[in-house]
């Protein structure tokens, strides 16, 4: 008796179960076919419970009297079968809409047939023997009319023996009928299954299989146990067997629906659906105790049964809160606690994204949370290049090229406006003759996320329709909204990061071009007997447009000796003087004569750059022998010369500067030095220096300032000429290059020249 | 800098103001001398007596007007030369190539 009730209990609330959540998937949204299939399939599986409930109800409520199961209405519950072609409809169109045709066609709804003959079948022949023998009781008493009725009548009796036939076996037939659905339903959802790539839709299809699968299996037993074993067991066997298929695979079709946001049931609406139900079970369970409770301890305590069921009652009665709380808890942990929760896909999200300065990995987990989380079909990426200006449709696994979109696009536009993800269709009024908007409807986008910071549009995300031809409610607005926020929040983050990246990269090729720079300077000064050469350069940057070389020219015993000065600073400065000190090395080596040098030199420049790119050049060749010095001055601000005794001289004999015209002409010219005279060459960094009242140091004072130390060396008079710039013009770096080169002839070897 | 122009007996006179450095400078005199010559004004002065600096990429930008104008068969000449640019012109030898005048009309009187 107990377990009866415990059975009938149990039929009816699965049985409500699938009903409600039938009811649910269909007002969620009527207008979409796959709901409005699965409401119908939920329905129709949650039938065939309750109606075994019924029956179960009825056949005790009617204990002695005929039994229910020989009247017609008993055979109503048949409709539950009608789960089985809804099953097939339902495998066809989730989770891709195949078979397009059938939509379109009448027919379908032929599958129907054989659950609903089998219905009619036992609703209106539910006890068949009387109904024949009525049938033939007629046919003698019309007996008049038998010659027009012999024929019919013997279609009829043909019908009949038909229909008899159908009868005696109609569960070996129809359920044959219904095992041949559930495998064809089985099979269309594993094919099914290969169009799939969206994980989440991929665990409710295996979810749905699994139901489907284990409810055939299931099916299957019963409809095996209905032939084998006596016919006495098989009604309890087989039917309890039938509802347990019944209960199993539209119970998996539940929890695909709870557990993996199928067909999106919201949230809110899955909670309070399942509190409702685990509150049903649990006050279900506390009427039963309590009605039952008095016989349960009767065996037990005898006479006082009556006193402990209460203290019992009273008991569980206190105990009801806590114990809810848990019931609550354990579910929602069970159910709730998804991957797919929104609060949880922000927190996912954003941990992520932290971590991630990749734009390309950036885009990937972007698309990743709104394929899984919002089940979106495909995601494009427009985004702004700053590199190049522009925006552009990202190339992606769902998009085969970049494709750059005109700055002037109406579209684009359009989309600058929006703050909120937007339907795209709503932007109908920026749509003349946009290329963007054609490419949009193209790629049948349905939702544009405009991804914004304080005053900037860095793109959008365009989406198409969720898979399976889901919508976007109102929560997955809000949730891309968030999203978008957070993704601006990364997009930034990787752009300052790859700027940063390019700023490392930059710094060391400036690092390397400075090392280039020091290498092609010389090491040391050539150690000579006659003179004692001192040279220092100062970049005012890390590289600079000044520098100095000493060439050995030993067949003619001469130093060559170069200072000199590109205009501008920086990188460009330095390249210009690169290739000038590779030129007058190469010149100089050719044996040609100094103002020929200068005149190819400036005519080689001048032809490759253009004319605002030049250099100011000193050239002069000692001779190591004779203490003659030989120079042409190519526009550099005048050496000084400082003779022994005081006296000063400039050597200012040359040609224009070098590289700005071509064409022009040089001349050279020659000084004799003697012991003592000081040679001082410097770049207009050291005459140019600024104090702070924006007056310049000056050539004079360079050259009052070198004839004061002229006794010195060269290395002393060097340091203590920039020491006295340094406190004149205190701007660190320096605010240019500053080169300097001092040459000093030595007392002994210029008496050996005097000698001469 | 600051860049006024006038015309002086259909010869253009351009009157740079401040200080003649790089960065946008060069593109401001560059522009100007195309759009003369593009009118077919070929003939030019520059009034330097505003100028109170010069850096060496404002001479650049001196000789690549001088270049400019030679290039489409016309003439850059300097007037009122201040001291400060005068000896940048002597060191540099530029003043080989620069026609430097001591005042516009004396320039303009040149080009007759």
């Amino acid at each position: 008796m107990n377990l009866e009730l415990a059975k009938t209990l149990t039929y009816f609330l699965t049985g409500g179960f699938l009903v409600f959540l039938a009811i649910t998937i269909t007002r969620d949204n009527i207008t979409n076919r796959i709901n409005r299939v699965t409401g119908g399939m939920l329905f129709f599986a949650g039938l065939g419970p309750i109606s075994a409930a019924l029956g179960t109800l009825l056949d005790q409520s009617t204990a002695g009297g005929p039994p229910i199961s020989q009247t017609s209405l008993y055979h109503l519950y048949l409709v539950w079968e009608l789960f089985f072609p809804t099953l097939l409809v339902f495998s066809w169109h989730f989770p891709a809409d195949r078979l397009k045709t059938f939509r379109s066609s009448r027919a379908v709804y032929l599958i129907v047939l054989p659950q609903v003959m089998h219905l009619l079948l036992m609703f209106f022949f539910a006890d068949f023997n009387q109904f024949v023998d009525n049938l033939t009781t007629s046919a003698v008493q019309e007996g008049f009319l038998s010659i027009f009725l012999k024929p019919i009548a013997y279609i009829f009796s043909r019908l009949i023996i038909i229909l008899g036939f159908a009868r005696t076996y109609e569960q070996t037939i129809f359920g044959a009928v219904n095992l041949f659905y559930a495998a064809l339903a089985v099979y269309f959802l594993e094919t099914g299954k290969k169009y799939l790539t969206n994980p989440r839709l991929l665990s409710q299809t295996n979810a749905a299989l699994r139901g489907t699968r284990s409810g055939l299996g299931l099916y299957a037993l019963s409809y095996l146990a209905m032939h084998v074993t006596s016919h006495d067991l098989t009604n309890s066997l087989g039917t309890l067997l039938q509802l347990g298929a019944v209960t199993a695979g539209a119970g998996f079709f539940a929890y695909a629906i709870i557990r993996y946001q199928f067909l999106d049931v919201r949230l809110v609406f899955r909670q309070s659906l399942i509190y409702t139900m685990s509150s049903a079970i649990l006050v279900g369970i506390y009427v039963f105790l309590g009605l039952r409770s008095k016989e349960l301890f009767t065996p037990l305590f005898g006479d006082r049964a009556e006193t402990v069921s209460y203290v019992f009652i009273i008991l569980i009665l206190l105990l009801f809160q806590p114990i809810s709380n848990t019931v609550d808890n354990v579910i929602h942990s069970m159910f709730m606690r998804t991957r797919t929760d929104y609060r949880n896909i922000m927190q996912r999200f954003s941990r992520q994204v932290i971590s991630l300065f990749d734009q390309a990995k950036l885009r990937q987990a972007i698309e990743e949370t709104l394929k899984t989380a919002l089940l979106v079909d495909r995601v494009y990426f427009v985004l702004y290049d700053d590199s190049v200006g522009e925006y552009a449709i990202l190339k992606s696994d769902d998009y085969p090229r970049r494709k750059v979109i005109d700055r002037e696009d109406l579209m684009l536009r359009g989309i600058n406006l929006l703050d909120t993800p937007t339907n795209f269709a709503s932007l109908r009024d920026y749509e003349e003759n946009s290329q963007l908007a054609n490419d949009l409807h193209e790629l049948r986008v349905k939702l544009v996320v405009p991804l914004k910071d304080s005053e900037h549009l860095l793109g959008f995300l365009a989406l198409t329709t969720k898979a399976a031809g889901y919508r976007y409610s109102p929560e997955d607005y809000n949730l891309l909204g968030v999203l978008s926020n957070q993704m601006v929040t990364a997009l930034t983050n990787a752009r300052l990061y790859a700027d940063s990246l390019e700023r490392a990269r930059l710094e060391e090729e400036i690092n390397m071009a400075r090392q280039i720079q020091l290498d092609l300077l010389p090491t040391a000064p050539p150690k000579l007997n006659c003179t004692v050469i001192s040279a220092q350069s100062t970049p005012s940057r890390t590289v600079g447009g000044d520098f100095y070389d000493f060439i050995p020219i030993t067949e003619r015993n001469r130093l060559g000796i170069v200072i000199a000065d590109a205009s501008g600073k920086g990188m460009p400065a330095a390249l210009l003087i690169a290739q000038t000190q590779a030129i007058i090395r190469s010149e100089v080596n050719t044996g040609n004569a100094m103002a020929t040098i200068m005149k190819n030199m400036n005519q080689q420049i001048a032809t490759a750059t253009s004319p605002e790119k030049y250099v100011t050049l000193f050239y002069g060749e000692l001779d190591t022998q004779n203490g003659m010095f030989h120079y042409v001055n190519a526009g550099h601000n005048y050496p000084i010369l400082v003779r022994a005794h005081g006296e000063v001289e400039l050597l200012e004999i040359g040609g224009p500067i070098i590289g700005a015209i071509p064409g022009m002409d040089y001349t050279s010219t020659s000084v004799q030095l003697a012991p003592d005279d000081l040679l001082f060459l410097f770049t207009d960094g050291l005459s140019e220096a600024m104090n702070v009242e924006g007056e310049e140091y000056g050539e004079e004072r360079i050259r009052n300032f070198v004839a004061g130390v002229r006794s010195k060396d060269p290395e002393t008079i060097i340091t203590e000429i920039l020491r006295d710039v340094r406190r004149y013009d205190p701007s660190h770096p320096p605010q240019d290059d500053t080169t300097i080169i001092a040459i000093k002839m030595n007392k002994q070897v210029s008496a050996n020249v005097k000698e001469k | 800098m600051k860049l006024s122009d006038h015309e002086k007996d259909g010869i253009v006179v351009l009157e740079p103001k401040g200080k003649i450095m790089g960065g946008p400078d060069a593109s401001l005199l560059h522009d100007k001398l195309y759009e003369f010559i593009g009118q077919g004004k070929k003939k030019v002065i520059i009034d330097l007596s505003k100028v109170d600096w010069m850096n060496s990429t404002g001479l650049g930008i001196l000789i690549s007007g001088y270049t400019t104008l030679r290039n489409n068969e016309g003439e850059l000449k300097l007037a009122n030369v201040t001291e400060k640019i005068q000896s940048l012109l002597t060191i540099t030898k530029l003043i080989m190539v620069f026609e430097a005048h001591d005042s516009v009309d004396a320039a303009v009187k040149s080009f007759k």
